[in-house]
């Protein structure tokens, strides 16, 4: 029993970071990438890795409107991502359409069919921005656990 | 050689790591961020919600006046806004830290409010933008400025050309 929250403490340590692009236009992405990346920014300060399989992840950050060409592979492979996940929405797609808002070819904003943490606006934002979006996760992520 | 005068100048300059979230973030002077909106110089011709490619920016009439609202969660912040704004009444900010919980989405709103006001000459309500007094000839002093705003825009264009202009 003793065991159980030692394990809960370290594993809090390094929550793993996977990326849903929901038709967005690269732009999030690229800086999403900005990040994570390059030392510049750096986010495995805060113990923070991308990870390539939605069934590694904790925190999924997804940018893009949800096209609905997407909306059925968004939608299985958020399923995929065990719980607990905290959802972050980064750039102003996810949030609420943006510049695509009202579009016959978009779903946005994306928490009609996604539960979404954390919003992130911006076009995109910068990647201080997203790094704090990130840490804001790491908090909600540590509650949850 | 080479790879030893490299090392000296990195353990000169430290890590090239920016110090944020851990210390305060490096942000340009101009960097392209939040809106700010100033209702007391808004001329009220609602350019900026024209020019608005997002519709962020929304004008709507209420009995206390005009509000204006712009929604940071779907400004692009392009600055098209500040950019075709004939005052400095929007303007945009270099706060770029607007991450926050999905609950408070629509609270991530810019508010203003021009209020309603009665005609100094003719009594008739009308909104208390701020006059458009660019192109005057010669420029308003500031007694003039607050006369001309009181008014109607009927009554500041008799204002105006009733003018008496010291030769
Ligand atoms: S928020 Fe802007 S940069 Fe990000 S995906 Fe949408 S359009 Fe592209
Ligand atoms: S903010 Fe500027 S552009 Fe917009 S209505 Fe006021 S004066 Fe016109
Ligand atoms: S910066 Fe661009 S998107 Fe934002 S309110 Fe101004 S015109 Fe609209």
């Amino acid at each position: 029993m003793g065991l159980i929250p030692d394990f809960k403490k370290i594993a809090t340590r390094s929550p793993w970071i996977y990326r849903i692009n929901a038709g967005s236009c690269n732009g999030c992405d690229v800086e999403m990438a900005t990040t994570a990346l390059i030392p510049r920014y750096d986010i495995e300060r805060l113990g923070c890795q991308y990870c390539g399989s939605p069934k590694h992840a904790d925190i999924v950050l997804i940018s893009g409107p949800l096209t609905v060409r997407v909306k059925d592979a968004v939608l299985r492979m958020y399923e995929e991502i065990p719980d607990p996940k905290v959802t972050v929405a980064v750039g102003v797609c996810p949030i609420s359409g943006g510049i695509f808002r009202e579009s016959y070819a978009v779903l946005a904003p994306i928490d009609q069919y996604i539960p979404i943490d954390v919003n992130v606006p911006g076009c995109p934002p910068r990647p201080q921005a997203i790094i704090a979006g990130v840490a804001r996760a790491i908090d909600i992520w540590r509650e949850r656990l | 050689m080479n790879f030893l005068t490299i090392f000296a100048r990195n353990l000169k300059q430290g890590p090239q790591t920016e110090a944020f979230p851990l210390g305060p973030a490096f942000t340009p002077e101009r960097l392209r961020g939040r809106i700010e909106f100033k209702a007391e110089s808004c001329e009220g011709c609602r350019i900026c919600e024209r020019v608005c490619p997002a519709n962020a920016i929304r004008f709507a009439k209420t009995p206390d006046g005009m509000t204006f609202d712009c929604w940071h969660n779907t400004c692009v912040f392009c600055g098209n806004c500040e950019f075709y704004c004939p005052t400095d009444a929007i303007h945009q900010t270099n706060d770029w830290d607007l991450s926050h919980a999905n609950a408070d989405k629509f609270d991530m709103v810019e508010h203003g409010l021009i209020p309603n006001q009665k005609c100094a000459d003719c009594g008739a309500t009308a909104l208390n933008t701020a006059p458009m007094v660019k192109n005057a000839k010669p420029p308003l002093s500031a007694e003039e400025y607050t006369e001309l705003r009181a008014r109607c825009p009927k009554c500041r264009a008799k204002y105006l050309k009733n003018r008496k202009v010291p030769a």
